[in-house]
């Protein structure tokens, strides 16, 4: 059996977009659960997706927690061991409270891939395999967020390519979900019901992509 | 250190057209190398082969996929899980252009990243001596990259030119590019701004077939050129020999023209084949009997030193022809596979349009 976990934010929580912070999309609907299927039974897909979270910043008003750097080490370490760890993350860190450009936000995954490396969670504590996966573009219109994501539009589009720049200088895998889906306009941020099914199915792709010896373990 | 900005590669740069020569890594040859000689493979045999990792083989491909070179095959649906994708060279990845010098003509070829022949023209020399303010066989290289749409054109990986020994090289070829051919090389380059490259015209068939032809699979075999005269080369481990400088046998398509004449038919190979079935046939019998005598004795030969299975004859000859003569080596050499190679619309030019690929993306 091979694991994965994937590590994200509300897109990976499988959040509805437009609608309450706890209304989520059923768990075989959300990208992970369609990874899962997409898969098969060899493969164990853990998911992680936290509403909020960021990549390496506290947040000042929803919470410390939102912390995606202070939060990895103990979620690895407790789903350990993992041939593949993905990251989405992103999104909440073009807030306007952070005033982050696109660049940074890379950097800040490139800690989290930093971090993975150190704690080495893969197989016989090896590094596992690791995807940075850049979140779809936001909607020009976010409605009731738009002061919260002040400027994030155009920064959201940058995502992609310094994210792969990070992705290329660090040797790990890279994909971009804008390729195969696009956020919802409902709330212009969060991806719907379809575009979590382009993604998983995708997503499975690059996974197999990635080669895997068969191994019985 | 650690928490530096990215050292972008040149990946990150996405600039269109083909990246200079030199910044192109080792391992992304490696991984080229083995496109080049594999219709398609996936990510995982690519790392198996160049014991590359998972996330180095990623970053790799992904950037020829960026510059074109590279693309997704068919999915192909296995038992379980998500459909393998193969991983394969992009057919309008890369453009080369081949020149060759045959007895009776200057053939030139276009063809693309995968081999195939996209242009082909036979020149009579004639028609290509240049003069004071003329250089005729630019042009027709010129002419001949038309054929590569425009805006592709900056994919045009370079010229490769096949020339005869020199022991053969003839009064043509020395009107046509003079008698040094270095500076005959400089010259090209400049005025046509690509990289020129030169090899032997029967070596440069033997690698076209080795890269992307019939032999692709192959690492030993023996190669057979029958143009006017009838050439022979040995591949092992994909490695060309030859043996001494010049060596040809006469029982190549001058012999069988020659005999003709004898009775009075005049005929050029490269033009049309006079029947072949009437008052002809004796002769044209005769000379394949002698053509096939030549190979059997020189392969007979080999086999007492290394054991190779497998014949590629080349040849421009007419299909039927060319089939016919293979037919009866196949039949003289049981137990060894005789294949026609795949240039046969002109095998020296066509191998010589290799030769850029093999100095711009492969592992040397």
């Amino acid at each position: 059996m091979r694991s994965v976990l994937c590590f994200g934010d509300s897109n990976t929580y499988g959040q509805m977009p437009g609608r309450g912070p706890l209304e989520r999309f059923a768990r075989d609907a959300r990208w992970s659960g369609v990874l899962q299927r997409e898969l098969g039974p060899k493969w164990q897909v853990i998911e992680e997706g936290l509403s909020g979270r960021t990549t390496v910043h506290d947040d000042p008003i929803e919470g410390a927690h939102k912390n995606g750097r202070s939060y990895l080490k103990p979620c690895l370490q407790s789903h350990a061991t993992l041939d593949l760890v993905i990251i989405m993350l992103g999104t909440n860190d073009l807030k306007a409270r952070f005033g982050q450009p696109a660049s940074e936000v890379a950097m800040g995954m490139g800690c989290l891939v930093y971090d993975i490396r150190e704690l080495a969670p893969g197989p016989g504590g090896t590094v596992p395999e690791i995807m940075i996966v850049a979140p779809p573009p936001m909607l020009e219109d976010i409605k009731e967020w738009r002061s919260i994501f002040a400027g994030a539009y155009e920064k959201s589009h940058q995502l992609a390519l310094e994210f792969e720049i990070m992705a290329d200088s660090l040797g790990v895998h890279f994909f971009n979900a804008g390729s195969v889906c696009r956020c919802d306009p409902a709330d212009g941020f969060h991806i719907g019901a379809e575009a979590h099914e382009s993604l998983g199915v995708a997503l499975a792709q690059e996974v197999d992509a990635i080669g895997w010896v068969d191994q019985e373990r | 250190m650690r928490f530096a900005p990215p050292n972008p590669l040149r990946i990150a740069d996405r600039a269109s057209g083909l990246n200079a020569p030199s910044v192109r890594s080792y391992n992304e040859r490696l991984v080229l190398s083995l496109l080049l000689q594999n219709e398609g493979t996936t990510r995982l045999e690519i790392g198996e082969k160049t014991g590359l990792s998972a996330q180095t083989v990623s970053v790799i491909v992904r950037s020829l996929e960026q510059e074109g070179l590279v693309a997704k095959g068919e999915a192909q649906r296995g038992r379980v899980g998500p459909p393998t994708i193969p991983m394969m060279l992009n057919p309008e990845g890369a453009f080369s252009v081949g020149v060759s010098f045959g007895a009776w003509s200057a053939d030139v070829v276009v063809i693309d990243f995968v081999g195939g022949v996209r242009f082909h023209k036979a020149h009579a020399y004639a028609d290509l001596h240049p003069t004071a303010t003329e250089a005729p066989l630019q042009a027709a290289i010129e002419a001949a990259v038309e054929v590569v749409p425009a805006h592709l054109r900056d994919r045009i990986a370079g010229i490769g030119l096949a020339v005869p020994d020199e022991a053969t090289i003839g009064d043509d070829l020395m009107r046509l590019v003079g008698r040094d051919l270095p500076s005959a090389q400089a010259r090209i380059e400049s005025a046509l701004g690509l990289p020129v490259f030169m090899q032997n015209d029967i070596t440069a068939a033997a690698s076209g077939e080795s890269l992307f032809g019939v032999a692709r699979a192959l690492s030993d075999f023996v190669f057979f050129y029958l143009g006017a005269r009838l050439h022979s080369r040995l591949i092992l481990n994909h490695q060309i020999y030859n043996g001494k400088a010049g060596a040809s046998s006469d029982v190549g398509l001058s012999n069988l023209a020659d005999a003709l004449a004898e009775l009075g038919m005049t005929f050029r190979p490269l033009s049309e084949w006079p029947d072949l079935t009437g008052t002809a046939k004796p002769v044209y019998d005769a000379w394949r009997l002698r053509a096939r005598t030549r190979i059997r004795s020189s392969v007979e030969a080999l086999l007492d030193f290394v054991r190779v299975q497998s014949i590629v004859l080349s040849t421009y000859a007419p299909l039927a022809v060319a089939e016919l003569l293979r037919a009866e080596i196949a039949e003289m050499l049981p137990g060894i596979d005789v294949q026609l190679g795949r240039g046969m619309i002109s095998p020296k030019a066509w191998g010589a349009a290799s030769l850029p690929y093999h100095s711009r993306f492969m592992v040397q």
